[in-house]
């Protein structure tokens, strides 16, 4: 998707993936994979369960050995240089690992060894990050006594304490309640604002599109759809769309005509259209009531490249 | 720093966060190792002593105690580097979040052994000092060794430990392993019978690393200073420490990275 003229040392460029393929005996997780990711961005990693976006991330930090292609990570391969390239990132990987029976403070102090932060540099540093995620009060607490959304703020605490320079989330927000996600969006921000580059898989188009510059979509380990959100869903699912009872689908087939797309998305059947005028024209046309009018978005796009593919779910 | 010294700092780490794990729950995680021994002394040793006859000019607890040394050394480190590092890589997903840290597979199971070495050293010293309170330690200078040789025979049996974690499918083939391997190794290398009237089995334990261990420690606590013997042992053990750790090391990574 990207020019790969670049040359392979390109400070700009973090991650550098081409052609990257791994294969788990006959199951083909990841197909070819072309990416880059430069210094600053933010890069959303959308695909179902099982499309390869986990793969990639353990691809990168060397937990994964792919089985094709090029990969690099600061200019490093991570097949021969993982430590190099660990000691620059931070990882909140899907579960949070952290040990039960530890206090908070424990935790933290465990990893900032890991991380090669002195004693004396990560007492303030421990402070000030669990102060930022709201954590402070929770500090002699032990993980066992943590709510799920708590825990998951340390596994940020924990992926920061190195203050690394790419920041890696694999599922940050799965599960959690809108307040808590949207605490932890607003601290990948700061992060970023800082001139850090995230990267990022989840499930919730609504975050992807607000907070990513870019978005990359796995279906079945191959790309299938890359680049800014505004640009995926102008190309692939542009203009308004309506959503309509299963019902009334064979009243608006009759009137939908060459200027609009109708089709079927689980449940519901859809109406995409260039403006929110056709659409209520359609309304009226029909006698129809659409259980919802709005502007396409990138879950239209996700659903569209990822068909009606469950990957995992099947 | 050269690769060596970061590996060995990054393995350093390992071990403190698995001291910081292990003392909160100090004394249900030290009671097994020091309390089997103990009882088994007091069993088999006070209990049955007195209706055995000597075994080389030495009275049955006299004969036991150099075994029970061995002992907690093999139990803590086959234990520790079997059901606990399982539950660390299975249930509590601690090396998903450990490896994304500068922290490789080879830092993960140096740290092991150093950890079990240490252990292992220490308990055997634990157990040394009740020996000596019981005055079956004739030398009490041999406590200085036993550490040592606590250590050092810990190494591959946790090297077995971490094998058996690395092949067994659940939780429960833990069992099997113990049954058709542990037990035999610790009933049958010399701990409770001399095994010099039966060369078979004599022939068959040079390969556990556990019999040269208990061969290094009765000829210490006995005061048998045969040194052509005690080196024959202390080459085995390093063998099989470095042979074994090296075949865990592998399997490990197998597991750990795919």
């Amino acid at each position: 998707m990207e020019s790969s003229q670049e040359p392979a040392s390109d400070p700009v460029t973090i991650i550098r993936a081409r052609s990257v393929a791994k294969q788990f005996g006959d199951f083909t997780a990841l197909e070819g994979l072309d990416l880059d990711v430069r210094i600053g961005e933010c890069v959303g990693l959308l695909g179902p369960n099982g499309a390869g976006k986990s793969t990639f991330i353990g691809c990168l930090h060397g937990s994964v050995l792919r089985s094709g292609g090029n990969l690099e990570v600061f200019g490093l391969d991570p097949m021969s240089d993982a430590r190099r390239i660990k000691e620059r990132l931070g990882v909140v990987p899907q579960e949070n690992a952290l040990d039960e029976e530890l206090t908070v403070l424990e935790n933290m102090q465990i990893y900032a060894r890991f991380e090669g932060v002195s004693r004396e540099e990560s007492a303030p540093r421990i402070d000030e990050l669990l102060a930022h995620m709201s954590l402070d009060h929770k500090r002699d607490a032990t993980i066992r006594m943590l709510s799920g959304g708590m825990k998951r703020r340390l596994a940020f605490v924990r992926a920061l304490l190195s203050d690394p320079e790419l920041l890696i989330l694999d599922e940050p927000t799965t599960g959690l309640d809108p307040t808590v996600r949207h605490l932890l969006w607003e601290k990948v921000l700061s992060y970023r604002a800082a001139g850090k580059t995230v990267l990022v898989t989840t499930h919730y188009m609504h975050e992807a599109e607000l907070l990513c510059d870019r978005i990359v979509i796995l279906n079945r380990g191959a790309l299938v759809g890359a680049g800014p959100p505004r640009d995926l869903i102008a190309e692939h699912a542009p203009g308004f769309v309506g959503t309509f009872a299963r019902e009334d689908e064979e009243k608006l087939r009759g009137k939908v005509g060459d200027d609009a797309l109708l089709y079927q998305q689980g449940w519901q059947t859809c109406v995409r259209a260039a403006s929110i005028e056709r659409l209520t024209q359609l309304q009226a046309a029909t006698g129809t009531r659409a259980l919802q009018l709005r502007p396409s978005n990138l879950e239209d796009v996700y659903l569209k490249l990822t068909g009606q593919d469950l990957g995992d779910n099947e | 720093m050269s690769e060596l010294a970061i590996t060995l700092r990054l393995a350093w780490h390992v071990v403190v966060r698995n001291w910081t794990v292990y003392r909160k729950d100090f004394l249900a995680n030290i009671s097994p190792t020091l309390a089997d021994p103990a009882l088994m002394m007091m069993a088999l040793g006070m209990g049955l002593s007195p209706f055995i006859g000597q075994i080389h000019g030495l009275s049955y607890a006299q004969y036991l105690a150099p075994g029970m040394i061995a002992t907690t050394a093999l139990f803590t480190a086959f234990f520790e580097c079997s059901y606990g590092f399982y539950v660390r890589m299975t249930f509590e997903s601690v090396f998903k979040a450990m490896l994304t840290t500068p922290i490789g597979v080879r830092e993960v199971v140096i740290g092991e052994f150093l950890w079990v070495f240490i252990r292992a050293a220490l308990m055997a010293m634990g157990v040394g000092l009740v020996l000596t309170v019981m005055g079956l330690m004739p030398n009490p200078f041999v406590l200085l060794l036993i550490p040592f040789i606590g250590g050092l025979l810990a190494v591959p049996c946790g090297a077995i430990g971490l094998l058996a974690a690395s092949y067994v499918r659940n939780i429960n083939q833990f069992q099997t392993v113990y049954s058709f391997l542990i037990a035999p190794i610790f009933y049958l290398s010399g701990v409770f019978f001399p095994l010099g009237d039966r060369p078979l089995l004599e022939a068959i334990v040079q390969i556990s690393p556990f019999h040269h261990g208990v061969r290094l420690l009765q000829a210490c606590v006995w005061g048998q200073w045969d040194l052509g013997e005690i080196a024959y042992h202390i080459a085995a053990l390093l063998t099989f420490a470095a042979g074994l750790g090296w075949w865990a090391l592998v399997s490990i990574r197998k597991k750990l990275i795919s």
